[in-house]
């Protein structure tokens, strides 16, 4: 930055100039931290200090990374796509552990993954520039890039999903009762889950690594982006199954594991994010801060807070509550049903707070050129 | 634009299916040429006069359009960034009063009580060597103002994160280990884009919609040409051949500069440490990195992969364990 004041002389003359330095703040015109403001100070462990950050050099501030080019398809897949993956498990390990009042669970969760995974394609086709060359992405198999990864990934998952839901189809006698739906189902579902399960956890946590192998100083400094997003991607899941069983109505006795495993998963989800953070360290000012072009107030009010913290305080209180249980009792609605739908809005907010976090990131020079002093 | 787009991909599906022949053909291996010798870029910013006849040559040769005119308020660079259809950029850094001179510095103290305390006024080595001279009038011999001038360009990374990350295998390392963009290949995905750490290859929105950035010329090469821009640099501080000579080279002009006295004269992605192989495209930098946007050491993102999966997997367990655990439980 101090490359380019102009001197003393001319500076009076350039009232262009002289206005821009009055806008620069002291540390006596800051005004007292909000509330946003010191959580993002506590969770990063990073007080920003614009005095010294102007001191930084860089090129006229101009941006030393080029901006993501995904905007709404990415955010919209990496929240599907969780989805798809994280239902999938959930539903074979319901199948494979549950009683058999949880069978409804693995019946849910297989429908729900497949109908989350159908607009995946078209989300990432359309995110391409040039969508009429998207199976050139078919042309090589590179273990070093996630996104080839992904692709192969998506694929087989894909087939896996698709042929689990048929067979739940098939024995659910959604196909009829012709000798092609009969022979589906008898194929053996639970063997093909297991290994169609290696490829859902793939699925939901893939997008997270794809963002962290980049040069993004927000996406890439914690190496932690995996976890978080596949631990979101596990409570969203989660909270979608249980928020359609409340909706169609289910035994009492699996909405409360289901409740359960839910609370467990977001305070997993939690330690993550609050680690991403740490890790992040300045990076994630850009996610955190209150800056103009900051995601802070998003991020804390949509994810973090009606997101996360207080469906897990609710869920907590849940639990606590003595429930009269009668095992043969089917229950709807109730505010478990709220819990879920919040989960599921926090999901989505964290993907579109993450990716929006990273345009803003690649703009900060003095951030990116900091990132990469190590 | 965007709706366009929209309707485009919704098409493009059943046009992608039409394409399977043609995209049989490109699976077919052709055997690569022999390789060559490794050649690059040596760009000496201290022999720079800021003609910009580098950026011209370049969209000359390449038939790249003209930025859209946008005056940045900075600088006599209005060009500002390397881009989709910029692939040589000059900048333009003006380091203005870089010392405290002698007159002015209670002036100097009086604007700065209303500003941030930037250090506008450097301490040089020969500070003292130089007469202070009333503000304003000092010629352009005896004050320490300067204009460093830099022509940018894509470094050519011995191991490039933007071909680490395609994901169609449209970038490639040529026989002459340049990293080049196939433009029949590249979708657009926008994934080199974030990879790279120097801001350099960008996808062109406006136009095709597929990645672009400095080819080394391999047209030229092909026909035994130098790159329009070193061609076109009239002060040979953009010097084209073999990276191993061009290092060589570069070591003794950085002695030389040495010996005469410039001690901020340095090599940036000269030697092996940068990205765990270097630069094939490298310069000689007459301050910090960062003075020039450029990034001291970044991290190689694909060395990122395998602690982030590990992460990833160990979450999963984690959280698949509980679920199992709370699925048996039978109270
Ligand atoms: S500078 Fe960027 S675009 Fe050029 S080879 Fe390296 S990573 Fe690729
Ligand atoms: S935009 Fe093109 S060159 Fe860049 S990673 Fe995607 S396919 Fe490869």
């Amino acid at each position: 930055m101090d490359n380019t004041r102009v001197s003393e002389t001319s500076s009076s003359t350039l009232p262009v100039n002289k206005e821009r330095e009055n806008k620069w703040p002291t540390s006596s015109q800051l005004p007292q931290p909000t509330l946003l403001e010191t959580l993002a100070v506590w969770t990063t462990g990073y007080r920003p200090d614009p005095v010294r950050e102007l001191q930084e050099k860089s090129y006229y501030d101009y941006p030393a990374l080029k901006a993501p080019v995904w905007s709404w398809e990415i955010i919209w897949y990496f929240f599907m796509g969780g989805l798809a993956g994280g239902c999938y498990v959930l539903a074979t390990i319901a199948s494979l552990f549950g009683a058999k009042e949880d069978r409804i669970v693995a019946r849910v969760g297989y429908y729900a993954s497949l109908l989350a995974l159908l607009p995946c394609p078209p989300l990432l086709i359309k995110d391409l520039g040039q969508p009429k060359k998207f199976l050139n992405m078919m042309r090589v198999f590179k273990v070093k890039s996630p996104m080839s990864m992904g692709v192969w990934g998506l694929l087989t998952f894909s087939m896996f999903s698709a042929l689990t839901a048929v067979i739940q189809a098939a024995r659910d006698g959604l196909l009829g009762k012709w000798w092609g739906a009969k022979l589906l189902a008898r194929l053996p579902q639970r063997a093909l889950a297991v290994p169609g399960s290696i490829f859902a956890i793939f699925l939901s946590g893939y997008t997270g690594v794809l963002l962290a192998a980049t040069s993004i100083a927000v996406w890439s400094r914690s190496r932690m982006l995996g976890a978080l997003f596949v631990s979101s991607a596990f409570s969203t899941s989660t909270a979608l199954i249980s928020c359609i069983l409340r909706i169609v109505g289910a035994p009492v006795k699996t909405l409360h594991k289901l409740e359960r495993i839910e609370w467990v998963n977001m305070l997993i989800e939690l330690v993550n994010l609050l680690a991403f953070l740490r890790i992040t360290g300045r990076a994630a000012r850009a996610l955190v801060g209150t800056g103009p072009r900051e995601k802070g107030p998003t991020f804390w009010s949509m994810m973090f807070g009606s997101g996360l913290v207080l469906p897990w305080l609710l869920q907590t209180w849940l639990l606590f509550k003595k429930q009269p249980v009668s095992p043969r009792k089917k229950k709807r609605g109730g505010l478990g049903l709220i819990v879920s739908l919040l989960v599921l809005l926090g999901g989505y907010f964290l993907r579109k707070t993450v990716v929006e976090a990273g345009h803003v990131s690649s703009a900060d020079a003095r951030t990116s050129l900091w990132n990469a002093r190590r | 634009m965007l709706e366009q787009r929209g309707r485009e991909s919704v098409s493009s599906i059943a046009q992608g299916v039409k394409q399977l022949p043609q995209l049989l053909t490109l699976l077919h291996k052709e055997t690569p040429p022999p390789e060559e010798p490794a050649l690059g870029f040596f760009t000496d910013t201290s022999l720079c006069i800021g003609c910009k006849a580098c950026e011209i040559a370049c969209k000359q040769w390449n038939q790249l359009p003209a930025a859209t005119p946008d005056w940045s308020g900075t600088s006599y660079d209005n060009t500002q960034h390397l881009g989709a259809t910029t692939w040589r950029h000059v900048q333009f850094i003006e380091q203005i009063e870089r010392r405290i001179p002698a007159g002015t510095g209670q002036s100097a103290q009086q604007t700065s009580s209303t500003l941030p305390k930037l250090s506008l006024f450097q301490p040089m080595d020969s500070a003292e060597a130089i007469p202070a001279t009333p503000p304003g009038t000092a010629l352009p011999f005896f004050n320490s103002d300067r204009w460093l001038m830099h022509s940018d360009v894509c470094k050519h990374c011995a191991n490039a994160p933007c071909q680490e990350a395609c994901p169609t295998g449209a970038i490639i390392h040529t026989e002459y280990d340049t990293v080049y963009v196939q433009q029949d290949i590249c979708n657009g995905c926008g994934y080199c884009v974030v990879a790279c750490p120097f801001g350099v290859i960008a996808r062109d929105t406006g136009g095709d919609g597929q990645a672009h950035k400095c080819t080394l010329c391999y047209d030229r090469l092909k026909d035994g040409m130098k790159p329009a821009c070193a061609k076109a640099c009239p002060t040979e501080s953009i010097q084209f051949g073999e990276v191993q000579e061009l290092k060589k080279n570069a070591q003794e002009r950085l002695g030389l500069l040495q010996e005469h006295g410039v001690s901020e004269a340095s090599l940036y992605g000269a030697d092996d440490k940068i990205l765990e192989g270097g630069l094939h495209s490298f310069f000689l930098l007459l301050d910090e990195p960062e003075v020039y946007n450029l990034p001291a050491n970044p991290a190689r993102p694909s060395n990122h992969v395998l602690p982030t999966s590990l992460g990833t997997i160990i979450t999963a367990l984690l959280m698949g364990l509980m679920s199992i655990f709370f699925f048996s439980n039978k109270e």
